[in-house]
């Protein structure tokens, strides 16, 4: 039995999950670096997208393994993308075998009627607005998974969702963040209309954020441990497992896709699950069960001799040993929320928080 | 791809830089970087930098020789430093070579503690890549130089050991097709430096797979006469340690005049550009490191003031030379002179 099974079991059986996913640098390896690839990203057809590897597996594997626990799984995307390019975006979706709930494009063509340039690249408001709609459309008890990227701010943008709905940012609170990274006054006032209506309970487990870019994740600290940093989507279906929202055959099968598709090997896999142990993202003793069953399905490298197994369990121990003496430790909390001004702070000018992500630390 | 083990605690400025450069071959290049030392202090860099886990695995070990210890006391007493671990990681087939900014000594002493000699090389030899007059477009401005340390007192067939390594390895890395060997000696003439340097000279001379050009004095080492220069590991030493210090005097007194007379700081500041060209130039950082020949296993030793781009280099470097074979080139050399 796996960790994730016994921890599944303790959850309330029936509570539906909500996946948020943003789709640019998430779901798709959309490159619009320069003017030419944003054309070529707008014209792109369907069959042309690509997917980052394992994502179209680990969405089919949330959901399948929802449906094993008699669970709800919805499924939502948000795209600051127009909704002009929707069709394609939809076509690729359905060409994955996609099956979701809802999805959302930006409306920059109204923002151009409206003179508001600044708001073409400003996404926090835009997506904030649509993940408090979303809420009050989602069934109360549900719990939520919400996937983004380090290209933008989605970090900062599901961080101040999360903490919105627990009520851990009240609208006082809010109100300087929103103004300071300098959204709209319209979609300022939407965010507090729907804040006060969508508060209730904690209600975000995890917020993934798919490292692109390959930014330092020590830049995420700042976050807490609700954001998780993931550099490929079988880390994100470990950690997903590890928490119980997977069984170990999902993560197998996004780890298999992976390999099978697109060249990874047992030995990379065995490195993301080492280097997630290391950053504390999940257990010394989850990783090692989860190994052990990855390992049975074949998905990683057959195990050592017993010996050097014992050895490697007998060292892991003493890891974390040291590492519960000399980690940091866990980010304060304002009041219950994060520390915004510090993360803004870091972000610097507002609107750039993607290049500000991208800097070392 | 090799799996290429990493002293991460070796060097001026381990385990950070050793770490950053690792990080960065972890995004350049699908080489598995397997880093050996306090796994804590690697992990909190790795955090602060871009890196790839995919291709970086760890070995928690949290002994290290120091830059001052004496080499000989730290191999033979503390069997989990860092550079014993990495060498057993490759002696053990887990790693197909290693690289180290360490204590120069204890690295060649690990070597032959832990590696096996190519069957027929009597010793080892630490090589040196130092700066050199280019004489074409394209050509090495680095030429090899060995040994320079781990054989103070050379026999005849040691040198001509020494020659066919250094030859070997210069294809290989450098690709040059047939790398131009010399013999550091007192005198270009054949009959100089005594009975040893003399019967060498015969020998290497009646080689054909080797482009052997004769003896080199010292002020021809850097004029670019020759790829790859053998002497015995005394020699080499002085030589190298000679280089060194005359750059060291040199910025010295250059930092000096410019401090003293403005004239002089004007003079410096319009050659700054040539002089940067010139530094990038000889720049040992683009080279990595220099490899320890003669075992069955690659051991690249780099710089101890090595930083993030050197180690970068250097592990690719020792990737190149696993997927080139060196030491099996280095096997046929040697088998063919039996």
């Amino acid at each position: 039995m796996s960790p994730l099974r016994t921890r599944s079991a303790e959850r309330p059986a029936l509570a539906p999950v909500v996946c948020r996913w943003d789709l640019d640098k998430t779901y798709l390896r959309s490159d619009f670096d320069s003017f030419r690839q944003l054309l070529r990203t707008a014209f792109e057809r369907a069959e042309d997208k690509v997917d980052v590897p394992g994502v179209a597996e680990l969405i089919k594997a949330i959901k399948k393994a929802a449906a094993r626990h008699g669970r709800p799984a919805l499924v939502y995307f948000i795209s600051a993308s127009p909704p002009q390019i929707g069709k394609a975006i939809r076509d690729k979706l359905a060409l994955d075998g996609i099956a979701y709930d809802g999805i959302v494009f930006k409306d920059q063509l109204a923002h151009l009627k409206r003179g508001k340039l600044r708001n073409l690249r400003e996404h926090v408001g835009f997506k904030l607005v649509e993940l408090l709609r979303g809420r009050l459309d989602a069934p109360a008890e549900a719990r939520e998974l919400l996937f983004g990227d380090d290209w933008e701010s989605d970090s900062l943008i599901y961080s101040l969702y999360a903490d919105v709905l627990a009520r851990r940012l009240d609208v006082d609170r809010l109100l300087p963040i929103l103004r300071r990274i300098g959204v709209d006054a319209r979609l300022v006032d939407q965010v507090v209309a729907l804040a006060g209506k969508a508060a209730g309970p904690d209600a975000v487990d995890r917020i993934f954020i798919n490292l692109e870019r390959r930014t330092p994740t020590a830049t995420f600290r700042l976050f807490g441990p609700r954001v998780v940093p993931t550099f490929n989507y079988f880390q994100t279906a470990v950690a997903l497992g590890v928490d119980g929202h997977l069984d170990v055959e999902d993560v197998a099968a996004v780890g298999r896709t992976l390999v099978e598709r697109s060249g990874y090997t047992a030995r990379r896999l065995e490195n993301s699950l080492g280097d997630l142990v290391r950053r504390g993202v999940v257990s010394v003793a989850a990783a090692a069960g989860m190994g052990a069953a990855l390992r049975a399905a074949g998905v990683l490298s057959a195990g050592a001799p017993a010996r050097s197994r014992w050895r490697r369990m007998r060292d892991a121990f003493r890891r974390l040993r040291r590492r519960k003496k000399t980690r940091p430790a866990p980010v304060p909390l304002a009041g219950g929320a994060l520390d915004y001004e510090a993360i803004l702070d870091r972000l610097r000018s507002p609107g750039r928080e993607a290049s500000a992500e991208g800097r070392p630390a | 791809m090799p799996t290429i083990a990493i002293d991460a605690m070796g060097g001026d400025h381990a385990p950070g830089e050793i770490v950053k450069g690792v990080a960065r071959a972890s995004l350049e290049t699908d080489i598995e970087c397997l880093l050996v030392g306090d796994e804590r202090r690697i992990q909190e860099v790795l955090e602060t930098v871009p890196y790839n886990p995919e291709h970086i695995s760890i070995v928690d070990c949290r002994d290290a020789i120091g830059m001052d210890e004496d080499p000989h006391e730290a191999v033979k007493n503390r069997r989990d430093t860092s550079l014993l671990v990495a060498a057993r990681a490759v002696a053990e087939g887990r790693a197909a070579a290693m690289v180290s900014a360490g204590n120069t000594g204890a690295c060649v002493l690990t070597a032959a503690r832990h590696f096996r000699l190519i069957k027929g090389i009597r010793r080892a030899a630490l090589a040196s890549v130092y700066p050199r007059h280019t004489e074409y477009t394209g050509q090495d401005p680095l030429a090899l130089l060995l040994d320079v340390g781990a054989t103070i007192r050379c026999e005849s067939e040691e040198l001509v050991q020494f020659a066919l390594m250094g030859s070997a390895y210069a294809r290989r890395i450098s690709k040059v097709p047939s790398p131009r060997v010399a013999l550091l000696n007192m005198g270009v003439e054949g009959t100089k430096g005594g009975e040893t340097l003399v019967a060498v000279y015969q020998r290497l001379r009646k080689m054909p797979a080797l482009n052997f050009v004769g003896n080199v004095e010292g002020n021809d080492l850097a004029r670019g006469r020759a790829d790859v220069i053998v002497c015995e590991g005394l020699l080499g030493n002085v030589v190298l340690k000679l280089v060194e210090g005359i750059a060291e005097v040199f910025t010295d007194v250059a930092s000096a005049a410019a401090r003293r007379r403005l004239s002089w700081r004007i003079g410096l500041a319009l050659l700054s550009r040539g002089i940067e060209r010139l530094r990038q130039l000889t720049d040992y950082t683009q080279y990595g490191g220099a490899p320890i020949l003669g075992f069955e296993n690659l051991f690249i030793k780099c710089h101890g003031r090595s930083n993030a781009r050197a180690v970068t280099n250097a592990v690719k470097v020792t990737a190149k030379a696993v997927r080139d074979r060196v030491p099996a080139e280095i096997a046929e050399a040697v088998a063919a002179l039996r």
